[in-house]
């Protein structure tokens, strides 16, 4: 015991590990009303976790020469022992990225986690997702299935129509006519080492905010205005060892729900691994319908709805940037949806207009969905747009000054 | 640990240690099944790396060996190592047994070879050696020396290798002198086609190449 | 509750709504085989391909001998009925003997690899294709497609589909009766359901070990949670 204690120490002269555990752990207070919104943080660290550990796994197997990776993938798939498992991991982690993070973003609406003073805390991780997007098209352009290949084109396209620089830009990122070898290999290298480093930044960044401000709370309310006699939150408790074993509950719920996935339906009837993609790539034939993965459909929808070019790209640019701005498009004096029945309304709009570009998205392009997506549009730009003015007047219930359950 | 700051103490005391036990005890539970689950998914990342179908189909390797003269010989690649076919004449058989003294394992004993090369002349079929040509001291490649009096005076023939001096006879087994311990190592192989060409298929699991 | 109820109910709506069909060529109603997924349909169907497809189409990812793990075959009897095509290994894939350059010049394309067809045209569309080939005389081969009009692969099914013309005139009966030509045609959709995605049979395998391992994680990782929150109020 007592070699015990005095390793302990001589490690703490050296390394400040028991004080960065207290102050982040031990030490650190959580508001004690977390509820079912507040797992997918920590599930989102763990699909990380689990991507970069399948990505390596996959790495030592696959060959980003234009003529050999689509047949690299099926080795890993056919040939490597336990390599349809980790291509699978890390195809599901991917699409499980995007479902953990679109709750996680979803909480942030609900009560007001982007709110002062959170700004820094909420760009931060808007910006992560957008680097994230990033990360899985250049990945999924790698294994040069049919639909890689020409998601990849259209994309790099799109580049193309900013001004002055944009046919420029193309050509570096494509490093060639077309999406060719010089492309998968540049894309390994942005989706193997550049993004992932950023991301990693990125998040301990976002933590660290996170630990400046604290967390807010389902109730939206501040837990360290109302303190104890020690200093501590009364409406606080210790991140560890409360919030440790409730979101390693959480992790065995998401596990669960993720190896079924993997182990039943790793396609997913198309939405994980697309039908077209198990086509090689042929720069001479597109496929019938060249829709994105779903968690990037929405936006694709809402190109598709403007049909000039260039609108279509601003739209599209703009849909995306929108969101950094709603810390202070949001002027309500109440934080959280439970106590704004109009937010509730205007939350419920915006939600709906995100599935149904989602869903629009994923169909094959037809002049009727032109409208409904039109629609859509108008109601999602249109949730930034009055935010101001509603947040201003809108009647918001009492808010209580300790939370509730 | 607790949070309830109002409580009694002594109730809390009692309280805690049941709640203490239990909490342990789902604990270590947990943690022991968490450790378990890793260790368990850990396994076919792991395999993954193992050498893996398509390198199982590499392994095994057909050669054809109906262009080789008597006399003749052929090098090629097995495995990434060099792989030697001779074609003996029978007068480079007869120095097989005019060596033996000079030998560390004329008999073979060490299992460097399959159980039909268990002879004086390695191999299937007297005339054709099938061997690894990897010194077994420390991996070089030894030339092929079949002519008399080249390496020394009383070279009857055999292998010379440059990197420490160890020299084999015309069917690979190590002369005395010679740095290198064990006679060189003959793969599995067969004859098919009639014999014309000799597929390899593996290492006896015994044999040390180098 | 109703959280995870709206969580269920988007994931379902995906599914639901998610799959991208093929709205290609198809005038002609996709038929969902009736069929039994097993290692016997599969077998019988990987022989018959290997006797009567083999001969033009690859499938080059599927080993010979991962026949033998998966499906419970000796190397004798993969050797006897799978490998057929002339220089066939049995640690290498299911190559066609049919040289690809020559097989363009004869058909104008290519005999596809159909290792992975099932999952890009997926089984529906595998089984209605091979039950709707009809004679059309305007055709080099003689055969025409109604799902995938123009097609260049001659009806190798003919002796069980019989030769029936566009609108469904019977020219020259089946030798084989309609219970063998469903038979054929599901054992061949089978088959090629197993070499598009072979893990179905590890997974299936593992699943309930792997799914009642983290049932047992989770609920004590609950019990765990629970323990602790006590404190909390």
């Amino acid at each position: 015991m007592s070699n015990n204690r005095s390793f302990w120490v001589w490690i703490n002269e050296r390394l400040p590990i028991s004080g960065f555990l207290k102050a982040s752990m031990t030490e650190y207070y959580a508001p004690k009303n977390f509820n079912f919104w507040y797992f997918f943080g920590s599930l989102a660290l763990l699909v990380l976790v689990l991507q970069i550990f399948s990505g390596i796994f996959l790495l030592a197997h696959y060959y980003s020469h234009a003529n050999q990776a689509f047949d690299s993938v099926q080795g890993i798939m056919f040939d490597v022992k336990w390599g349809w498992l980790v291509r699978y991991i890390h195809a599901t982690g991917a699409s499980m990225f995007f479902l953990v993070i679109y709750l996680h973003i979803s909480r942030a609406y609900l009560y007001g986690s982007f709110r002062k003073p959170r700004e820094v805390l909420w760009i931060l991780g808007w910006i992560i997702y957008i680097v994230l997007m990033a990360e899985a098209y250049f990945g999924y352009v790698l294994p040069f299935g049919n639909m890689s290949y020409w998601g990849g084109e259209v994309i790099t396209a799109i580049i193309g129509s900013i001004p002055v620089v944009g046919d420029w830009l193309v050509s570096i990122v494509r490093g060639g006519p077309g999406l060719g070898g010089a492309t998968l290999t540049r894309f390994m290298a942005f989706h193997v080492v550049l993004i992932p480093l950023l991301l990693i930044v990125i998040v301990v960044v976002h933590l660290v905010a996170l630990h400046q401000v604290g967390s807010n709370n389902p109730d939206g309310i501040e837990i360290s205005k109302k303190l104890d006699a020690h200093g501590r939150p009364l409406d606080g408790i210790p991140f560890h060892p409360y919030y440790t074993v409730k979101d390693i509950y959480g992790i065995g719920v998401f596990l669960t729900i993720f190896a079924i996935i993997i182990l039943f339906a790793p396609t997913f009837h198309g939405l994980i691994l697309e039908y077209d993609n198990y086509i090689p790539a042929n720069p001479l034939q597109t496929p019938h319908d060249v829709t994105p993965a779903w968690y990037l459909s929405p936006y694709y929808a809402i190109l598709r709805s403007i049909p000039s070019k260039g609108l279509g790209i601003l739209t599209l640019g703009a849909s995306i940037m929108l969101p950094f701005f709603l810390p202070w498009l949001d002027r309500c004096p109440a934080k959280s949806v439970r106590y704004r029945p109009v937010y509730f309304a205007m939350l419920l709009a915006l939600a709906t207009s995100l599935l149904v570009l989602g869903w629009i998205g994923m169909q094959p392009a037809s002049p009727a969905l032109l409208p409904p997506a039109r629609i859509a549009l108008g109601v999602y730009i249109g949730f930034f747009i009055l935010l101001p003015i509603i947040s201003r007047f809108e009647p918001v219930r009492p808010v209580p000054d300790r939370v509730r359950s | 640990m607790s949070v309830k700051q109002d409580k009694d103490e002594k109730d809390s005391e009692v309280l805690d240690r049941k709640e203490l036990s239990k909490r342990r005890f789902l604990t270590a539970t947990t943690a022991a099944l968490g450790t378990a689950g890793i260790g368990v998914l850990a396994v076919p990342f792991v395999k993954s790396l193992e050498p893996d179908a398509a390198a199982a189909a590499a392994s095994v390797v057909t050669v054809d060996i109906s262009e080789i003269p008597p006399g003749g010989h052929l090098t090629t690649s097995w495995q990434q190592k060099p792989l030697i076919i001779v074609h003996r004449t029978p007068e480079m058989l007869a120095t097989l047994s005019q060596v033996t003294s000079q030998l560390k394992d004329p008999d073979n004993k060490v299992p460097q070879q399959p159980s039909y090369a268990q002879n004086i002349y390695r191999s299937r079929k007297p005339e054709w050696l099938i061997m690894m040509q990897v010194c077994t001291h420390l991996c070089c490649s030894p030339t092929y020396d079949p002519k008399k009096g080249t390496v020394s005076s009383t070279w009857l023939g055999g292998f010379f290798c440059a990197c420490h001096g160890s020299r084999y006879d015309l069917s690979g087994r190590v002369m005395s002198g010679s740095p290198a311990p064990e006679n060189m190592v003959v793969p599995e192989y067969t004859f098919i086609e009639g014999g014309k060409s000799i597929q390899v298929t593996g290492l006896d699991k015994k044999s040390k190449l180098c | 509750m109703l959280r995870i109820g709206l969580l269920a109910g988007a994931v379902i709506f995906a599914v639901v709504y998610g799959g991208v069909g093929y709205a290609n060529e198809v005038q002609v109603q996709v038929q969902a085989p009736k069929y039994q997924f097993n290692k016997k349909t599969i077998i019988r169907g990987g022989i018959f391909f290997a006797q009567h497809c083999l001969t033009c189409h690859s499938m080059k990812y599927i080993r010979y001998n991962r026949l033998a793990a998966d499906l419970g075959l000796d190397k004798k009897f993969i050797k006897r009925n799978f490998m057929t095509p002339a220089g066939a290994k049995y640690l290498r894939g299911m190559i066609t003997a049919m040289p690809p350059k020559l097989a363009a010049k004869w058909f104008g394309v290519t005999p596809p690899d159909l290792t992975l067809v099932a999952r890009y045209r997926g089984v529906d569309w595998i089984y209605t294709y091979l039950r709707s080939f009809y004679w059309d005389p305007g055709k080099s081969t003689g055969w025409n497609n109604h799902l995938f009009p123009g097609v260049a692969m001659p009806n190798v099914l003919f002796s069980y589909t019989g030769t029936i013309d566009g609108k469904g005139h019977v020219l020259k009966k089946a030798t084989y009766s309609p219970q063998e030509y469903d038979r054929i045609t599901t054992d061949l959709t089978a088959w090629m359901r197993y070499t598009s995605d072979p893990s179905i049979i590890v997974r299936k395998k593992i699943a309930p070990y792997v799914i009642g391992f983290l049932l047992i994680f989770t609920l004590f990782a609950y019990l765990m949670k629970r323990a602790y929150w006590r404190d909390v109020h």
